[in-house]
Formats: structure tokens, C-alpha cells, sequence
């Protein structure tokens, strides 16, 4: 090889490198890049089961959540609720405490059923999943156990820097036969404590409805559980319906131990204005 | 003057000999004339007389001859539907006896009556559902009785209503049957049928009363969410003072019923939603049957729409057959048997034949259905007497429900079959403020007090990632980045949190929606988002308006008055609309006469252009020559105009008596009645003679141009 033919194909290799490197630099670009770092249907689920067990209380749950949503030109909507859940039978429960007005109104969830009760006329509403919350743009599943692996299929989309953190992307397709809130979602999971970080909820005709992020993560002791159990502390939902809405949730005074047996009655939640 | 005169006289009767001369030509020009003319008087006529009746009816029946509204609103008053969805975004009125004071100092205001407009969802569950709320509601009545003729009557209840869920679980016991014989079974879900199966013996049944609550919630949660027939109803309501109301719209009138009594909660249904939307489906099929056979003229066997009606209340029995229990069932064998001549067992099939109807046994079988097997039916969903529970959206975003009772059912006079004016039901003025949820100062308070504990900042939308997640990647280092993600680990955590057992208490507002009695101060010195004024001479409302406008600035309200039909939004509109299609379709013939008058005029000029220099050569000045044209048109204007306009007062006066009749609930409303009965404006005749001439002697004026222009020595060539 005379030195001639050995510059062109030095200059040929650095070029290949360069554009290489340019593409490896736009994401979804780099082939390589995502041939090693896609992971398998079944890395997902397990990686999904994770992000669940992490959150799974194993037993009963009580907790105050503050619920705040602003919208253009309107006075704030603010509630102070108290939500309980059991894991044994997925059943469910917010109740309502202040302000004076809503105080006693409450959801119950038993089996497939989502209640609303209104203490002022004493009726009972049956609700669906896709209920806003008192209004809010918060959804009953924002408050419940997480249960992605059994709720959604996943696929993946890469790694994707979001502020401080790495979060690995997933795209979740909703199950057939599960009535979900929402049935298409993206979410970025940080790949360090595999606490979710952010979530793009979207309508099945693929139109962006929400988006949420979660950017505090606390853990308490769970004697049902023997050991942790994480919970989002705050959680803002951004409308991108109505772009100037926005929701804000903050958890707070968790207390995870065993709640009386009849409490997820309707009976129980009428007591409570009586 | 005598002079003028004796030139007019032959210059008409020159006129007259040529229009004669060229027939043809008069007859074209004419007939266009003509029919401009009778567009003119009729159309007018027509569009007149049906702008009188449509005020007569938005003014009789909720926009009064003026709406006023504040003027700080943003969006404009539209009382009855809007181009857009939803409320219109009106500021509120703070107190309504300022208001109406303010108005009343008006000279030419005779009442006015206090307004809200809305609308909310009234949501009732499937049939199981009601089913079972009153169940649980007698089960209920039956834990708080405290004497014995309490318990016994309310033991007596729930045994009823037992019988009735009992009879639904069997209907539903059939569904699934039926389900599984024509679908796949692996899509019914198992558990399901074994909800049903259960919920279906004699052993849940026998042991009901141990648990009664325990066996509800079991029947709510697995039996009735089986049912999928649950209606959302949607009803737009004015609130209002009710008293006022009717004495200022005196066309409406209470069909059952009472109104509601001053002071108190109260919801009145406006008869045609009653009957509309309310009514048991398979009802109200036959009600139309009925009408269409025995007032319209129409057959079931040639009209698709009876046809329709017939074949849906064959396929759609479940809703009656849900509604019977088992003493009912049997009675409802018996008599559809001996009706039928039939020995069929099942009820459903049973209900199927009989409402296989056709033009024969279609009143037999309408009149056996109300007098043999109406009577053990609810009829309608929501009966008078009943409190309804109704619940909106409040303009804050709070979810708001109130309980009314339902008093009654009313309509308008000539309004009957309208369904524009029977659209709005009425509501208590109390009522309406709760659920449109104007901000109490104290509430106001409570929130912003809670928001202040709660101590929650503001993110917004464009800088969430990078104030929630720290900085972007490329400006700090991840292992730099500040990290938010806390892990505390807090065993055994004993939070402060309120006990469970304690009430959290509230005034009950189900329990005073029919005995609480509002003072009328409170009624009266309240928020409202418009009010309707009537006048004492409806003829001067533009000067109305601007002494209401006035008025108000002097009393220091922000008022915006507008005529009832600005304040019909949609409908008001319409009637301009189609003003303009008519005028331009005045405008485009008349143009056309204007030419083809023109042309034809040009035509004869050049043809007379000998007789024109003739005449000139003895002597006719330019004037005589352009008088001989001019008024040659306007004669022919004068004549066919006249026949046409003549025509169109004959036709409007023969219609006027006979009456256009309302083929439409649409139409029911625009002629305020049945049939519009057309009349006369002398401004329109007057308007179409004023019309015809103007086009035919402007036409003439180019002709007349080239005549004059005609000289003696021109007509002897023409000779040549």
C-alpha cells in the first residue's frame, strides 16, 4: 500500500467515524447504540414488575392527598382528601374533608365498580374510570397501587436524559378487557431507582390527553409488606387538552397499617355524614 | 300648467301606442315587472308576518321584549341555544331587587323577572340500580323506624321491592342464557354467571334480612353492573322566581301538577322534555304512532317512521319487563293472553306480539296498553312528587348537587308541539345559584387558607422538566445534578390523622329541599346572571333600551339591554337571514329587468330613431323626446307592477285566511302555533310601487340619452 492509498483510506475512516459519532449523537439515530441497549419483552415486563413491587403495600393503606387544580380564568379548586386502599381485593376509597362544601363526598371502588357518593342528596353514582377526581384532572388510578405489569403491554424506546436523570422510555399499550383511565401511555423510568419520573397519557386514537410528573419519591416502612414501600409525594398533571390546566397532588401523613374490615362500604362512607 | 298637462297627455298616449305597437316586447318587460312586484308584496309579507309571530313566541316564552345582562360579560346573552357549545361566560348580576328597582324607573317598563341559564347532567343508573336504591332505601327506613306502624310499613316495602330485584335478577338470569347461546362462552365471564346464579336462589333471598346490607352491596357490585341500559339525561333549566315568571309570560300554563310555591326549592318540567326524554321508551312510540295515524294522516304500513316505532317496541320489551315484579308478571300473562287469544308463557314474548301493531288493531291495541297494563308501569322516570337529584359543574369547578322536588310539568300556549320552546325546564332561583356556584367570599377564604397550609408552588408547564428534574444533561453533570428524590426511611410512621369514626358532619341539604321556605328577601336580594323585561308599549323598544342603559349608569350597574331578538341568538338570527336570501332574490330580478328593460327600450330607440327626428323636426324639444320614453316605462312598471303587486295582496289574503300550516316542531314555534296566518303590511305595497317605478325609469334613462341625441338630418339619412 503506497502512502497515497494509505491516506485516502485514513481519511475514509475518520470520516466514517465522524459520521458515526454524528449519528450516534441524534437520538433514535444510532443503530448500534440501541441494538445493545433494547431490551427484551421480557427484561420489560420484569423491569415493569419491579416499578410495581417497589410500590406495593401488600396490605392496607392510608393516606391525606391535597388536591389543587388552576385553570384560566377560574377561582383554584383545592380539596383535602383522605384515600385508603386494601390490596387483598383491590378495593379503594377517597373521602372528601375539606373544603366545607365537598366535605363527605367520596369514591369507592368494589370490584369493577367505582362509586361517587354526595352527602347533600344522599344518592349514589356509579362512575368509570376515566372520572376526574372532584373534577381535577387527576384519574382514581392515580391514587391506587401500581399494577403496570398486569395492566399494560410494553414496548421500548430507548433512554432518554430527562434534567438530572436517565430515564429508560417505555411505550404501555393498554391490555384487552382492562376498563383503564387511560389506554395508551409513554413513561420514562429513571433507570437508577426505577422510580417513575414522567408519563405521557394518551386517548386510543393516539391524541396526547396528559402529562404527569413525579418529581418526589418517599418510602415508608410497611409491616404488611416487611419492608418499603414508595410513594410519589408530589404529582403534577399538565393538560394538554386544555394546555392551561394543571393539577397538583401532594401525599401526605401515610399510614400503612390495618384499616377496620367494614370500611370500603358504602355503609361505612354514609356513615360519615350522618 | 295647462300646457304641462296637455304635453303629458300625449306623451302618455304615445306611451300607450307604442307599448301596444311592440305587444311582445311589453309583455317580457312586463312579466319580469310583474313578478318582482309580487315577490316584493308577498315575500315581505310572509317574512313579516312570520318575524310577528316568532316574537310572539321568544318573547312569550322565556326572552321577555328585552334582555338585560351585565356588560362586563364576555360573551353576548343568547337565551335560546348558541352558535357555540357550552354556557355563554356572562358576569353576574350581584343583587337582583337593585337591578329590578333600576328598571323600574324606567317609564316604559311594566316587570321584570329574575334569570339564570344552564344546564347539567342527571345521571340515574341502570334499571337494577334504581332498583336497588330504592330497596336500600326501604331497608333503610326499615334500620330507622322507631314505632311499629313504621317498621311495619317499611318491612312491607322492602318485601315489594325485593320481589322486584328478584324478578330483574331472573330477567337477567334469561340474558345470560340467551348470551351464551349465541356468543362464545369464554367471553362471558364466569364469575359473572355465578354472581347471577346466586343472587337468583332462594337461599340468598331466604337470608337477605340477616345482612341486608352486606347482600346489597353484593348485588350493587356484581349484579347490577351486569346491566348496561343506564340513560344520561341532559337538561337545560332557567332559575327563576316562579311567581314571576308565570304572571309576566301569561302563555305559560301548568299541565299537571302545581307550580312551585313561593320560596321553596322546585323543578317544573317543560311538557315536551317530559314527554320526550322522560316517558318509557315503548309509551311514547305508541303516543307517536297515534299521532302520526290519527292526526297526520300517515300509515304504518307506508310510513318508515311508524314502521321503525312499530319494530322497536317489538325488539325492545326488556325495559318493561325490568320494570315488573312477580305478582305483576303473572297479572300481565293473564291479560296479554286473553288479549292475544295466545297460550305463550313468556312475558317477553308475550309484550313482542302485542306490539306487533299494524293500521287495524293499532287503537285496540294503544288503548288495551294504557288502560290494562300502564297503570302497574312507571311511565316516566322521574314522576311529580319525586326529588330530583341534580348535579353540575359549578362555574368554579366544583362538582355541585342539589335535590328539587319536581312540582309539575308546564308549556306554552300555541307552543305545544315546539321543541325549541319547550326546551328549557324552570328551576328556583336558590337552587340555580347553588349549582352555578357563584364564589362565596367565605369560601373563597377556605381555599385560600387551605392553599396557604398546604404550601404547594407554582411549576409551570414550559419550565416543569428543568425545575423539577434539575438542570438539562449538556449544562450539568447527572453526578452534579442537585437530586430531589428522596429515600426516608421512616419505620412504623404514626401519622396525625383525624380518627376514623368521627362524622364529618354538614347540613344535609336533602332533607330541607321541600320543607325549607327561603324568605323572599333572600330569594329577591340575590345574584342572577340576566333578567327579561316586559314592556308596556312593546313598539318602543330601541328607546327602551338606551333609557334602561342609561338608567343603570345612574344607578351605578353595568347593564347591556338587548331586543328579544338579539337575545334568541340562533333563532333570532334565522329571520335575517332569511331577509337577506329574499332581498337579494329582489335585487338579482330587478337587475335583470334593469337590463333587459334597457336593452329593450335601445332596441325600439334605434327602431324609432325616423318618428324620434320626425317629431324633432317639428319641433319636439330634447324633453319632450325623454318625457315619451320615461313614461312609456313607468307605465309599463306602473301596470305590471301594480297587477303583481295586486296579485301578491290577493294571494296573501286568500293564504291569511286559510292558514300555512306547521309541518315541523321547528316551524310550530317561527308561526307561534299550529298554522301562520299571513297578513298584509301597507309598507310593502307601498315599498313594491316605489320598487318598480325606480327600476323601470331608471332603466329608460339610457335609451331616452341616445333619443335625445337623435337629430333631424340623422332620421332624414336613415330615410335615405
Amino acid at each position: 500500500m503506497n502512502k497515497q492509498t494509505q491516506r485516502r483510506t485514513q481519511r475514509w475512516t475518520w470520516a466514517v467515524l465522524v459520521a458515526t459519532m454524528t449519528l450516534n449523537l441524534i437520538p433514535g439515530m444510532g443503530p448500534a447504540r440501541r441494538a445493545v441497549a433494547a431490551l427484551t419483552s421480557a427484561q420489560m415486563v420484569e423491569l415493569l414488575k419491579l416499578v410495581d413491587e417497589r410500590q406495593k403495600n401488600n396490605g392496607d393503606w392510608r393516606a391525606a392527598a391535597y388536591l389543587e387544580q388552576k385553570e384560566k380564568d377560574k377561582v383554584d379548586t383545592v380539596y383535602e382528601t383522605e384515600y385508603f386502599r386494601r390490596s387483598s381485593d383491590q378495593k379503594f376509597m377517597i373521602l372528601f374533608t375539606k373544603p366545607k362544601s365537598s366535605a363527605g363526598q367520596g369514591y369507592l371502588r368494589i370490584d369493577k365498580n367505582l362509586w361517587f357518593y354526595d352527602p347533600s342528596v344522599g344518592k349514589w353514582e356509579r362512575r368509570t374510570e376515566r372520572e376526574r377526581i372532584g373534577g381535577t384532572n387527576s384519574r382514581r388510578s392515580d391514587f391506587d397501587e401500581s399494577r403496570l405489569a398486569d395492566e399494560y403491554d410494553p414496548s421500548d424506546e430507548g433512554d432518554e436524559k430527562l434534567g438530572a436523570y436517565t430515564a429508560q422510555k417505555l411505550m404501555l399499550k393498554g391490555k384487552p378487557g382492562q376498563d383503564l383511565a387511560f389506554p395508551v401511555i409513554r413513561i420514562w423510568i429513571d433507570k437508577e431507582n426505577k422510580n417513575v419520573l414522567k408519563r405521557q397519557e394518551f386517548a386510543l386514537s393516539g391524541r396526547l390527553l396528559r402529562t404527569s410528573y413525579y418529581p418526589k419519591w418517599k418510602k415508608i416502612y410497611s409491616p404488611s409488606k416487611k419492608g418499603d414501600t414508595w410513594y410519589p409525594e408530589e404529582i403534577r398533571f399538565y393538560d394538554e387538552v386544555e394546555k392551561a390546566n394543571q393539577t397538583l397532588v401532594m401525599i401526605k401523613s401515610v399510614d400503612p397499617n390495618s384499616l377496620p374490615q367494614n370500611l370500603f362500604t358504602k355503609a361505612w362512607l354514609e356513615s360519615k355524614s350522618r | 300648467m295647462r300646457a304641462w298637462l296637455a304635453t303629458l297627455g300625449v306623451v302618455a298616449q304615445m306611451a300607450f301606442r307604442n307599448l301596444f305597437a311592440s305587444r311582445l316586447k311589453t309583455i317580457i318587460v312586463g312579466g319580469i315587472i310583474f313578478f318582482g312586484g309580487l315577490l316584493v308584496v308577498a315575500g315581505n309579507s310572509l317574512l313579516d308576518s312570520v318575524v310577528a309571530s316568532m316574537s310572539r313566541s321568544v318573547i312569550g316564552s322565556v326572552a321577555g321584549h328585552i334582555q338585560v345582562y351585565n356588560a362586563k360579560s364576555k360573551d353576548t346573552l343568547e337565551v335560546m341555544g348558541r352558535m357555540m357549545m357550552g354556557d355563554p361566560d356572562l358576569s353576574q348580576l350581584d343583587d337582583f331587587a337593585k337591578v329590578r328597582d333600576s328598571l323600574l324607573k324606567v317609564e316604559n317598563v311594566k316587570s321584570v323577572v329574575p334569570m339564570g341559564i344552564s344546564g347539567a347532567l342527571v345521571t340515574s343508573g341502570n334499571t337494577i340500580d334504581l332498583a336497588l336504591e330504592k330497596l336500600r332505601s326501604a331497608v333503610n327506613a326499615r334500620h330507622d323506624a322507631k314505632t311499629d306502624a313504621q317498621r311495619v310499613e317499611a318491612e312491607a316495602r322492602v318485601a315489594s321491592e325485593k320481589g322486584h330485584v328478584r324478578q330483574i335478577v331472573s330477567v337477567l338470569q334469561g340474558d345470560l342464557k340467551n348470551a351464551k347461546a349465541v356468543l362464545d362462552e369464554r367471553t362471558i365471564d364466569p364469575a359473572d354467571g355465578a354472581a347471577v346464579n346466586r343472587a337468583a336462589s332462594d337461599a340468598f333471598w331466604q337470608d337477605f334480612d340477616k345482612e341486608p346490607f352486606e347482600a346489597l352491596e353484593f348485588l350493587e357490585n356484581r349484579i347490577a353492573s351486569q346491566a348496561a341500559d343506564a340513560d344520561l339525561l341532559f337538561l337545560n333549566y332557567i332559575g327563576t322566581d316562579f311567581q314571576a315568571f308565570q304572571k309576566s309570560f301569561d302563555r305559560m300554563k301548568i299541565v299537571e301538577g302545581t307550580t312551585v310555591p313561593a320560596g321553596k326549592r322546585g323543578f317544573l318540567f317543560a311538557k315536551h322534555v317530559y314527554e320526550e326524554q322522560l316517558k318509557l321508551k315503548a309509551a311514547r312510540r305508541l303516543d307517536q304512532i297515534k299521532e302520526g295515524t290519527e292526526n297526520e294522516g300517515e300509515t304504518i304500513a307506508t310510513d318508515p317512521d311508524l314502521k321503525r316505532m312499530v319494530r322497536e317496541n317489538v325488539s325492545q320489551v326488556r325495559e318493561i319487563l325490568l320494570q315488573l315484579d312477580a305478582a305483576k308478571t303473572v297479572d300481565f300473562r293473564a291479560k296479554l293472553q286473553r288479549e292475544l287469544g295466545s297460550q305463550e308463557a313468556d312475558v317477553g314474548k308475550l309484550l313482542a306480539a302485542f306490539f306487533q301493531t299494524d293500521d287495524q288493531n293499532f287503537r285496540e291495541r294503544y288503548d288495551f296498553f294504557y288502560k290494562e297494563l300502564a297503570p302497574s308501569l312507571e311511565l316516566y322516570r322521574v314522576r311529580i312528587g319525586d326529588v330530583l337529584t341534580i348535579k353540575a359543574f359549578t362555574r368554579s369547578g366544583y362538582v355541585q348537587s342539589v335535590n328539587v322536588p319536581v312540582y309539575g310539568t308546564f308549556e306554552f300556549q300555541g307552543l305545544e308541539k315546539s321543541t325549541l320552546a319547550g326546551a328549557l325546564n324552570l328551576m328556583d332561583m336558590v337552587s340555580f345559584r347553588e349549582l352555578y356556584g357563584f364564589m362565596s367570599g367565605e369560601k373563597l377564604a377556605e381555599i385560600q387558607a387551605l392553599q396557604k397550609a398546604a404550601g404547594a408552588r407554582e411549576v409551570s408547564r414550559e419550565n416543569a422538566e428543568a425545575e423539577l428534574f434539575g438542570s438539562k444533561a449538556e449544562d450539568a453533570p447527572a453526578a452534579k445534578a442537585p437530586r430531589r428524590i428522596e429515600a426516608t426511611t421512616t419505620p412504623g410512621v404514626a401519622p396525625v390523622m383525624r380518627d376514623l369514626g368521627e362524622s364529618l358532619g354538614g347540613k344535609l341539604q336533602r332533607e330541607e329541599a321541600r320543607s325549607r321556605v327561603f324568605p323572599a328577601d333572600e330569594v329577591e336580594r340575590g345574584v342572577v346572571l340576566n333578567a327579561a323585561v316586559i314592556l308596556k308599549n312593546p313598539k318602543k323598544i330601541r328607546e327602551t333600551i338606551v333609557a334602561i342603559e342609561a338608567q343603570g349608569k345612574r344607578d351605578g350597574l353595568t347593564l347591556k339591554a338587548i331586543d328579544w331578538q338579539a337575545a334568541a341568538g340562533l333563532i333570532g338570527q334565522f329571520v335575517n337571514v332569511i331577509r337577506m336570501v329574499l332581498y337579494v332574490a329582489i335585487l338579482i330580478i330587478f337587475l335583470i329587468a334593469l337590463v333587459i328593460i334597457n336593452n329593450a327600450l335601445v332596441m325600439a330607440t334605434l327602431e324609432r330613431v325616423k318618428e324620434i327626428g320626425t317629431l324633432r323636426a317639428i319641433g319636439a324639444q330634447r324633453r319632450f323626446i325623454l318625457a315619451m320614453l320615461v313614461v312609456e316605462s313607468i307605465v309599463v312598471g306602473f301596470i305590471f307592477g301594480g297587477l303583481g303587486a295586486g296579485l301578491g295582496v290577493l294571494l296573501v289574503s286568500v293564504v291569511g285566511k286559510i292558514g300555512i300550516p306547521a309541518k315541523s316542531d321547528v316551524w310550530f314555534f317561527f308561526f307561534s302555533g299550529p298554522r301562520l296566518y299571513p297578513f298584509i303590511g301597507t309598507s310593502n305595497i307601498v315599498a313594491a310601487f316605489a320598487i318598480v317605478l325606480l327600476v323601470s325609469a331608471f332603466s329608460s334613462f339610457y335609451p331616452a340619452w341616445i333619443a335625445m341625441r337623435v337629430t333631424p338630418r340623422q332620421a332624414m339619412q336613415e330615410e335615405e
